[in-house]
């Protein structure tokens, strides 16, 4: 009875913990996206993600138990060209086929002061791990909701995102701006 | 005042901006053929932007030589019949006109696709209409169309200055040849 309640305690709390994080702070996946916008030739080209997963939990009052947590779907992307859209699925760019899914971890989430924030964390892309830091702004929109908007610079060489003939940075800039903004309805 | 102003030559700038625009037009309609089909690459892309850059060229250019045809009026037509000149007069306003709707619409057209043109890859061109498949399709259409009419200008035009040249022997053609002397002519 012991070893079951002490087996059973901490994973009914661990079931609690994860129901509340999902129930609390359940994410307006459609009032949410994750879009960037990398340069061709000095023109940019925006894109978005269409499938994507989040598990954010964010607690101003307790960044230590706060995290965010992302799958996007590579396959997703959307770039208003169908023939663009096939080219970054292929081995050069994403290469969906053996790495389908980007993957974000944070680390730690620290206030840098008012609404602002710092989220590092973990960024696997295409089989490569980097560590990166997402600078972030507080808000709330009219609904009261919470809106979390942060942008940061993915440099694509870091990622062999656009090998081969694509490495020229003349032509695709080596720069592409992550944007990410999560709005999460009111916090307790 | 001299009795023929026929006989007068257009001036340097005019032809030289002429010339400019006739290599230009013709080299990117070429490259404009022969991009659309390439399979996506970097060539496919620079040929893009190298056809973009032309075209706003051609358009800027075309706005100078109609700035500098005011300031120095271009001679008096060769003698011809009256329908010969105002089929000249129609013919080279459309010309005028098509030289500077034809990048207007590629312009539109590539903003509907959602690429901005961006001049030499230096100066944004602003995105007059928005990024639509449908709005797309038809600039794309009026783009086509309006080129075709453009060549086939061109090539009336051509074929009447060789007309002049070789069939009725007149200057229409040699006023407008860089460093050649007019026959009997003064200048």
């Amino acid at each position: 009875m012991t070893m079951f309640l002490r087996s059973f305690i901490p994973s009914l709390a661990a079931l609690l913990l994860a129901a509340t994080n999902a129930g609390a702070q359940g994410l307006l996946i459609d009032k949410s996206e994750i879009r960037f916008v990398s340069k061709q030739l000095g023109v940019n080209v925006e894109g978005r993600f269409r499938k994507w997963k989040a598990n954010i939990v964010f607690l101003p009052r307790d960044l230590g138990r706060s995290k965010a947590e992302f799958d996007i779907d590579l396959g997703s992307i959307d770039l208003a060209s169908d023939e663009s859209e096939t080219e970054i699925k292929s081995p050069l760019w994403f290469d969906t086929r053996q790495f389908p899914v980007a993957h974000f971890a944070s680390t730690s989430i620290r206030s840098v002061g008012g609404d602002r924030y710092e989220v590092a964390g973990r960024l696997t892309l295409k089989g490569v791990t980097k560590d990166i830091v997402v600078p972030i702004a507080l808000k709330k929109d009219t609904a009261g909701n919470s809106v979390a908007e942060g942008s940061f610079l993915l440099r694509r060489g870091d990622y062999r995102i656009g090998e081969g003939m694509w490495a020229d940075t003349e032509l695709v800039d080596s720069g592409v701006v992550v944007r990410v903004r999560m709005v999460l309805p009111p916090l307790a | 005042m001299k009795p023929y102003e026929s006989k007068a030559r257009y001036s340097g700038i005019a032809i030289a901006l002429h010339w400019l625009t006739a290599l230009l037009i013709v080299a990117n309609l070429a490259l404009g053929l022969s991009m659309v089909p390439l399979p996506i690459s970097p060539r496919k892309l620079h040929w893009y932007a190298w056809h973009k850059w032309i075209g706003t060229t051609v358009f800027l250019l075309t706005w100078l030589r109609v700035g500098w045809r005011w300031v120095r009026p271009a001679p008096l037509p060769v003698p011809m019949t009256h329908w010969q000149r105002r089929a000249a007069r129609a013919s080279h306003l459309a010309l005028y006109a098509l030289l500077l709707l034809v990048p207007v619409s590629g312009w539109l057209y590539s903003s509907s696709t959602g690429v901005q043109v961006v001049y030499l890859g230096l100066l944004p061109l602003p995105d007059l209409v928005p990024a639509d498949k449908t709005l797309a399709a038809a600039l794309k259409a009026v783009h086509v169309s309006l080129n075709f009419v453009l060549a086939v200008l061109v090539c009336v035009h051509t074929a009447a200055a060789l007309k002049h040249h070789f069939v009725d022997r007149d200057t229409a053609l040699v006023r407008m040849l860089p460093g050649m002397r007019l026959r009997g002519s003064a200048q």
